[in-house]
C-alpha cells in the first residue's frame, strides 16, 4: 500500500501511526533498510523520512508532519535511493525492504542549501535583531524596548536584568557592539539602546529594592566563593545567589566594583551610583561581600574548598600592566597606568596636576582613560599610538570626545627611549610607523620608517599598552592551568581544569570588555549552578557552547518614517576641563519613551522556534545572491491580524501547505488554500480575506504547525474576555473545549493565562473582578498619576508598497 | 502531407468488434505496434496498460481511462486537430483502452476554450447515447492555463482541487484519480489504437504543430525519424535565414540551425537536449536574440508554474531575473556559470516534469548559443540589437553583515 493512500484510507484501514520519537510496537510488520551505510527497522509502509527520524537521522524538513498526507513541497527531505535515477523525498516514498538510501551527502547538502537561498530571497520578513546578536549577553533589547516605549520601565529593567545585572553601569561604559548594527541606522540613525537601559538602571535605583527578573530561588544549602567584586565577579554571584545558593564575594581592595570602580574615572561613571547599583546584590538573601582579601596573599582556593565552598568561581581580571622594553622605563615620572587610575580613583594623590605635560603610549579604553584623567587634573596630554586612528582598540565616540576635549593625538609612533632631563622624565623618543601587512588579528602590523624619529618633550609617561591577570598565587593552587598569554584556561562552560573552580572576565579571556566579561558572569553562574546540581559539565559546556552560537540570518528591511535620535544632555567640552562631573547627563523619562520607541522591533516572535532559521543556520547560509533587484522581484503582502487568536503575515509564508493540509483533513474547516499562480502562488484564504470570514475555528492548529512566523498565535491576557459570575454553572464545557489548556480545572477552578514573562495564575473569582491586566507592581509616575494604566498595544506597522 | 500519415488521413477506422478480442491480444497487438506516449515522455503505452491493469487486481478498484486532449501550449492544438478531423476516432481509441484494462469508464479532458471540440465530441457522444463499445466516455474541462494538462495535475482537477502536480510514484496507473487506477494517455496516442487494431500498423507518425518563421505554420502529420529540416520544409520552408530550432513547446530546449539534421524521435530528441513535449517545432530566423527568447520563455514558466515545489516556483522567477538582466546589459561573467548551477538544481530538485524540463531551455541556449550570451555580458550588447532593457536593477549578493 503506498504513503498516499494510507492517508486516504479509512481510519481502520490506516497503518497505526508509529511516532518518530517512539519505539515499534510489538507485532508490527517492519522491514529492513539502509540510510546512509547503517540498518534501519522501519515499519511496512511508513514513510522514509520517519523511520530515518526515528532512527536519529536529521532529514531536513520544512513540510512534513506526521499527522499529515505528505506534500513533497519544500524539496527539502529529498534524498538519494538507488535504483532512482533522481533525488527523491523521502517523506513521500514508502520503505520497501532492502532500500538503499543517501540522505547525508554534499550534493543533496549543496541543493537543499539552494532551495534555502531560494525560500530566503523572497521572505520579506525581519528574524534575529542583529543589535542581540552583537551583544555578548544576548539581552532581549527589541523586549525591553518595546516595555519602555509603553512605560513599564520596571518591567524592563526586570527584562533587562535577566541577563545584565547592571544596566546604569553598563549604560554608561560599553562600548555598545549593539547600537553599531542596529537596522534603525539602515534608516538615519541607530538607537539609543544602551542609556535606555541606563535609564532604567537609573530609574530603579530609586527603589527600595531593586526588581529581579525573578523572585529568588529557596535556598539551597550550597556555598559559593567568587573571587573578585568586578563585573564579572558580581555578575556571576549576582545569578548564583538568585540560583539560591549562598554566595561570598571576596576583593583584595577595600570596596566592590573591581575596575568600574578602580579603573573608570569618575566622569564615566559616578561612584556614588555605581554603588547603589552593585548594592543590588547584597540585598538577596545569603550573598555577603568581604573585602581586603587578596588571593594568595590572605587565602588560597585550598582554603576555600576547605572552608567548605561547594563551588569557586575566579574573576581577578587584569590588573598589571603590560611591560615597555624600553631605554628610560624605570625613570621617576613614568608611571603605571592602572596603578594611576587606582590611585586618582581612591583619592590618593597622583603625580599629576595642572601643568603637567604628560604622554600616554597606547591606543585603549586605558590610554584614553589616563588621558582624559590627567586632562582632568589640568595637564598637557599627548597621546601616541604605533597605528592609525582606525585601528585604536577604543570606542570611537571616547577618541573623538579626547581629541574635543584638547588632548593631542600622534599616530604612527613606536616609543624606543625614554630621556632623560635632571634624574627624571623629560622627554619621549619615538620611531615614525607605516602600515604594513594585516597579521593574525587582522590589524595592519605596523612596521618601521627607518630614520624618522621624533620626540616629545614631558615629564610624565604613561604607558598604557595592555594589562595581565596578577597569576603569583599560581604555584599554590594545583589543577589550574594557565596559556602563554598569562591567562588561566577554562572550557566552554568556563570550567578550569580544576572541577568545581571556575573563572571567567579579563583574567580568563585576556583584557576585554566590560559587558564581555558580564556576559561570561552570566554563563559563569548558569554552569556552577548546574555543577552544583551535578550534571554532567562536558555535555553543560557543549551546551553552552552550542547555545552561543550566533544565530543570524539576512532578511530584508522594510521602511520606517525617519525620527532622528533623542540627544541626551552631555556636558560641553570646555567645563570638562579640572572637572570630573558625569559628562553623559542620561535620559529623562519621555526622552528615554521617545527614544524606546524608536526601535524598528526588526524581531521575528518565531525567532528560536523556526524551522526556516534553523535549517537555514545548518545549511550556512550567511549570504543571498537574490536581493536588491526589482520590485517584482519580491512579494509584500500586508499583515492580516485582524483575527482574534491567530496572527498572519503572508511574506513569511513558504507555501509549505501544511495550514491547509491541517485544517482541512485534521479540523475539517478548510480555511487555507493555495491562491495565486506561479510565482505568485501563495497559501491564504480564500479572496485573501480576514481570517475571520472563514469557518476558522480559532484552534490555532496552523499556527502550531507552520514551520515559520507566518501564522501565530496572538500573545493574549484576559482583559478582553468578561465572565458574568452569576450566570456561570460551572459546567466546565470551556476547560473542555479549549485546545491550548489555557483553562485548567482544579476544585477551584482555574483560569490562567501565559504572558510573555511568565503565568499568571487567576482563580474564577479574581478573573471575575480583574477585568484589567495589571503588572505585579506599579509603575513609578512622574507625578501626573498615569502610572499603572496600560498603554495601547504597539505592533510594527505594516510595510508600504515596494516603489521602484 | 507526407505518404505515411495515418490518423489525419480520411476517416479513421472502426478497430473491429473490440469486445470480441481478448484484452491480452489488443495489448500484444498495441505492443507490436511500439506505440508510444505522444504527450511527450515516450512511455509505450502497452506498459502503461498492463500496470494499470495490475493495479486494478491487486486493488480491486475499478479502473478509469483519461484521454488527455487538454493541449497546454497554445501553440500546439494537436489534440484538437485530431478532434476536429475526427472526434470518433478520438472516442473509439478512448474506447479500446478502456476494454484493454477493463474500464466501464473514460474521460475525454479538454482545454475550456477548445469549445468547438467540446460541441463535436458530445454531439458524437450524444449519437451514441454516451456509451461506446459498452463504455460510458463523459467530457471534462480543465482549468486553462500550461499545468492543467499535467498528468498529476489533471487528476486533481478531475477530484475538483486546485491543478497541482503530484509527486510521483506512486504513479497513476496505481493511484490515481480517486486512488483508482487510472491509464491517463494523450488523445493522439489512443487515436493510434482503431488503426493498430484494425490493421496491425505500426506507430510511425506523429502530430507537429510548426510555428515561428515558416511560410506555412500548422499541425503536420510526419514521419518519426524525420529530420527537423524535412518538418520545416514541409511547413512551406523558413522565411529569411534559419537561426535556431525550437523543439518541444515552453518547456523545451532550442537547437542552433545546424543541427537541422536531428531526427523527431523521442530519444534522439533528448540525446539532443530536448524533448518531444507539446510536439511543437517552432523556427526561430536569424535576428532573434535567443538571450531574449530564453528570457520569455522563463517568463512564462514563472507564471505558469503550479507553485508547491521551491525550485519550481521560486526557481524559474529567479533565472528569469538573471536571463533579463542579462538581456539589459546588467549581465556579469559568473551568470552563465550560476545559471548552470541554478538549471542542475531545478533539474535534480523539481517536483514533476515542468520543473525537471525546463532547465533543457538553459542547457541548449547556453551552450549552442553562446555568442548571444557572450555578447550580451562581455560586450553588453545585443549582438542582434533587438534587444531592449527590460529591468533597471540586477540581482546583487547581500553577505551576512
Amino acid at each position: 500500500m503506498s504513503l498516499l493512500e494510507r492517508y486516504t484510507q479509512p481510519a481502520e484501514a490506516q497503518i497505526p501511526t508509529v511516532s518518530h520519537q517512539g519505539d515499534i510496537p510489538a507485532g508490527q510488520p517492519t522491514c529492513t533498510i539502509w540510510i546512509d551505510g547503517q540498518e534501519v527497522t522501519a515499519v511496512a509502509g511508513e514513510a522514509i523520512l520517519r523511520a530515518a527520524q526515528r532512527a536519529g537521522f536529521n532529514i531536513p524538513t520544512l513540510c512534513d508532519d506526521e499527522k499529515l498526507a505528505p506534500a513533497a513541497a519544500c524539496r527539502m527531505c529529498l534524498v538519494n535511493i538507488d535504483g532512482y535515477d533522481r533525488p527523491m523525498p523521502s517523506c513521500h516514498l514508502a520503505v520497501e525492504p532492502g532500500m538503499k538510501i543517501t540522505a547525508t551527502e554534499d550534493g543533496l547538502f549543496k541543493m537543499r542549501r539552494q532551495n534555502l537561498e531560494y525560500i530566503l530571497s523572497d521572505h520579506n520578513a525581519y528574524c534575529m535583531p542583529p543589535c542581540q546578536i552583537g551583544c555578548p549577553t544576548h539581552i532581549d533589547i527589541p523586549g525591553y524596548l518595546e516595555l519602555m516605549a509603553k512605560g513599564q520601565h520596571v518591567e524592563a529593567a526586570r527584562l533587562v536584568k535577566e541577563v545584565l545585572p547592571f544596566p546604569y553601569a553598563l549604560g554608561l561604559v560599553c562600548p555598545r557592539p549593539c547600537q553599531e548594527v542596529c537596522r534603525r541606522g539602515l534608516v538615519e540613525e541607530e538607537i539609543a539602546i544602551c542609556q535606555c537601559h541606563g535609564y532604567t538602571g537609573e530609574m530603579v535605583m530609586e527603589m527600595e529594592k531593586a526588581p529581579t527578573p525573578f523572585p529568588q530561588l529557596p535556598a539551597t544549602g550550597k556555598r559559593v566563593a567568587v573571587i573578585g567584586a568586578g563585573p564579572a565577579g558580581l555578575t556571576c554571584a549576582y545569578y548564583v545567589a538568585l540560583a539560591g545558593h549562598a554566595v561570598t564575594v571576596f576583593d583584595m581592595m577595600e570596596k566592590q566594583g573591581g575596575m568600574l570602580r578602580y579603573g573608570i574615572p569618575e566622569y564615566r561613571l559616578p561612584k556614588v551610583k555605581l554603588d547603589k547599583e552593585l548594592n543590588s546584590v547584597w540585598q538577596l538573601r545569603d550573598a555577603e561581600f568581604k573585602g581586603n582579601m587578596k588571593l594568595g596573599r590572605d587565602f588560597s582556593i585550598d582554603d576555600l574548598v576547605a572552608q567548605g565552598y561547594d563551588s569557586v568561581f575566579i574573576g581577578i581580571g587584569a590588573w598589571s600592566s603590560n611591560d615597555l622594553p624600553i631605554p628610560g622605563i624605570d625613570l621617576p615620572g613614568v608611571i603605571e597606568a592602572i596603578n594611576y587610575l587606582n590611585q586618582n580613583a581612591s583619592g590618593d594623590p597622583v603625580p599629576v596636576g595642572k601643568g603637567s605635560r604628560v604622554v600616554v603610549m597606547g591606543g585603549g579604553f586605558t590610554t584614553f582613560d589616563c588621558a582624559r584623567t590627567s586632562r582632568r587634573l589640568g595637564a598637557e596630554v599627548t597621546v601616541v599610538y604605533r597605528r592609525s586612528r582606525k585601528e585604536m582598540g577604543a570606542h570611537y565616540s571616547e577618541v573623538d570626545d579626547a581629541e574635543h576635549e584638547g588632548i593631542k593625538l600622534e599616530f604612527f609612533g613606536s616609543p624606543v627611549k625614554i630621556h632623560e632631563k635632571d634624574g627624571r622624565v623629560g622627554g619621549v623618543e619615538f620611531q615614525r610607523m607605516a602600515l604594513g601587512e594585516p597579521d593574525a588579528s587582522g590589524r595592519r602590523r605596523p612596521v618601521p620608517i627607518e630614520g624618522a624619529n621624533f620626540t616629545i618633550d614631558c615629564d610624565v609617561v604613561i604607558p598604557a599598552i595592555g594589562q595581565l591577570p596578577v597569576l603569583d598565587w599560581f604555584e599554590r593552587s594545583p589543577g589550574i592551568r594557565k596559556t602563554r598569554r598569562e591567562t588561566i584556561v577554562a572550557n566552554a562552560a568556563l570550567m578550569t581544569d580544576r572541577p568545581g573552580v571556575f573563572s571567567g572576565g579579563d583574567c580568563q579571556m585576556g583584557t576585554v570588555t566590560v559587558i564581555q566579561a558580564v556576559a561570561q558572569g552570566k554563563l559563569a553562574a548558569k554552569a556552577i549552578d548546574r555543577y552544583l546540581a551535578g550534571d554532567d559539565m562536558s555535555l553543560v559546556a557543549s551546551e553552552i557552547q552550542e547555545e552561543e552560537r550566533v544565530p543570524e540570518l539576512i532578511d530584508i528591511v522594510p521602511y520606517k518614517p525617519e525620527e532622528p535620535q533623542v540627544r541626551m544632555p552631555f556636558l560641553p567640552f570646555e567645563q570638562r576641563v579640572r572637572s570630573f562631573e558625569l559628562i553623559e547627563g542620561g535620559y529623562d523619562k519621555a526622552g528615554a519613551e521617545k527614544e524606546a520607541a524608536r526601535c524598528l522591533q526588526c524581531v521575528c516572535p518565531d525567532v528560536g522556534r523556526c524551522h526556516l532559521q534553523r535549517l537555514s543556520l545548518e545549511h550556512g547560509l550567511t549570504d543571498n545572491r537574490f536581493h536588491r533587484a526589482e520590485p517584482v522581484d519580491y512579494h509584500d503582502y500586508e499583515y492580516d491580524f485582524s483575527h482574534d487568536f491567530i496572527l498572519r503575515d503572508l511574506n513569511k509564508c513558504i507555501n509549505c501547505t501544511q495550514c491547509v493540509r491541517i485544517c482541512r483533513d485534521v479540523i475539517g474547516a478548510n480555511c487555507y488554500g493555495l491562491m495565486g499562480g506561479g510565482y505568485d502562488s501563495i497559501v491564504t484564504t480564500p479572496w485573501n480575506v480576514s481570517l475571520s470570514y472563514t469557518d476558522c475555528v480559532s484552534c490555532g492548529a496552523c499556527a502550531e504547525t507552520c514551520p515559520t512566523g507566518a501564522l501565530m498565535m496572538r500573545e493574549r491576557d484576559l482583559e478582553t474576555y468578561e465572565l458574568d459570575i452569576v450566570r456561570c454553572i460551572y459546567c466546565g464545557d470551556c476547560v473542555e473545549v479549549c485546545p491550548h489548556g489555557a483553562l485548567g480545572e482544579t476544585p477551584n477552578f482555574e483560569l490562567s493565562t501565559y504572558t510573555r514573562f511568565g503565568r499568571t495564575v487567576l482563580a474564577k473569582e479574581e478573573l471575575a473582578v480583574a477585568r484589567t491586566w495589571k503588572p505585579s507592581e506599579d509603575i513609578p509616575t512622574n507625578g501626573d498619576g498615569k502610572g499603572g494604566v496600560r498603554p495601547p498595544e504597539v505592533r510594527p506597522p505594516a510595510p508600504p508598497r515596494w516603489s521602484a | 502531407m507526407p505518404a505515411n500519415a495515418t490518423l489525419l488521413n480520411g476517416a479513421p477506422p472502426t478497430g473491429g468488434d473490440v469486445r470480441a478480442r481478448p484484452p491480452d491480444e489488443i495489448v500484444a497487438m498495441i505492443e507490436k505496434s511500439d506505440l508510444r506516449g505522444r504527450g511527450g515522455a515516450g512511455y509505450p503505452l502497452a506498459k502503461k496498460i498492463a500496470a494499470v491493469r495490475d493495479a486494478a487486481k491487486a486493488t480491486g478498484r475499478a479502473p478509469l481511462v483519461i484521454a488527455n486532449a487538454y493541449d497546454a501550449d497554445p501553440d500546439s492544438p494537436l489534440s484538437r486537430t485530431l478532434i476536429k478531423h475526427s472526434p470518433l476516432g478520438v472516442l473509439r481509441g478512448t474506447m479500446i483502452a478502456a476494454v484493454a484494462v477493463g474500464a466501464r469508464e473514460a474521460i475525454v479532458y479538454l482545454h475550456p476554450k477548445a469549445e468547438d471540440e467540446r460541441r463535436a465530441l458530445e454531439s458524437e457522444l450524444a449519437k451514441l447515447e454516451g456509451s461506446l463499445g459498452g463504455v460510458l466516455i463523459s467530457v471534462a474541462l480543465g482549468p486553462g492555463g500550461f499545468m492543467g494538462g499535467e498528468e498529476s495535475a489533471l487528476m486533481n482537477v478531475l477530484e475538483s482541487k486546485r491543478a497541482m502536480a503530484r509527486q510521483r510514484p506512486p504513479y497513476p496507473a496505481s493511484l490515481g484519480v480517486e486512488q483508482r487506477p487510472t491509464l491517463i494517455s494523450s488523445a493522439e496516442t489512443l487515436a493510434w489504437l482503431p488503426h493498430i487494431l484494425e490493421r496491425g500498423v505500426r506507430a510511425d507518425s506523429k502530430l507537429v504543430s510548426v510555428t515561428g518563421a515558416v511560410r506555412s505554420p500548422g499541425v503536420y502529420e510526419v514521419a518519426l525519424g524525420a529530420t527537423l529540416a524535412e518538418i520545416l520544409d514541409a511547413a512551406g520552408g523558413v522565411i529569411g535565414e534559419l537561426k535556431g530550432i525550437h523543439v518541444g513547446g515552453p518547456t523545451g530546449g532550442i537547437l542552433s540551425a545546424t543541427r537541422r539534421g536531428t531526427r523527431l524521435d523521442f530519444d534522439e530528441l533528448r540525446a539532443a537536449g530536448t524533448h518531444m513535449g507539446s510536439g511543437q517545432i517552432r523556427a526561430i530566423a536569424e535576428g532573434t536574440c535567443i538571450v531574449a527568447e530564453a528570457a520569455k520563455l522563463f517568463a512564462y514558466l514563472a507564471k505558469e508554474t503550479c507553485g508547491i515545489c521551491v525550485p519550481c516556483r521560486v526557481g524559474t522567477a529567479r533565472v528569469q531575473g538573471i536571463l533579463e538582466s542579462v538581456q539589459s546589459q546588467l549581465g556579469r561573467d559568473e551568470d552563465t556559470k550560476w545559471l548552470g548551477e541554478l538549471g542542475d538544481h531545478m533539474e535534480q530538485f523539481s517536483l514533476c516534469g515542468f520543473g525537471i524540463t525546463a532547465p533543457s531551455i538553459l542547457r541548449t541556449t547556453m551552450y549552442e548559443f553562446a555568442e548571444d550570451y557572450r555578447a550580451h555580458i562581455e560586450d553588453h550588447r545585443c549582438p542582434t540589437g533587438s534587444c531592449k532593457p527590460v529591468r533597471a536593477r540586477r540581482y546583487e549578493t547581500m553577505v551576512q553583515p
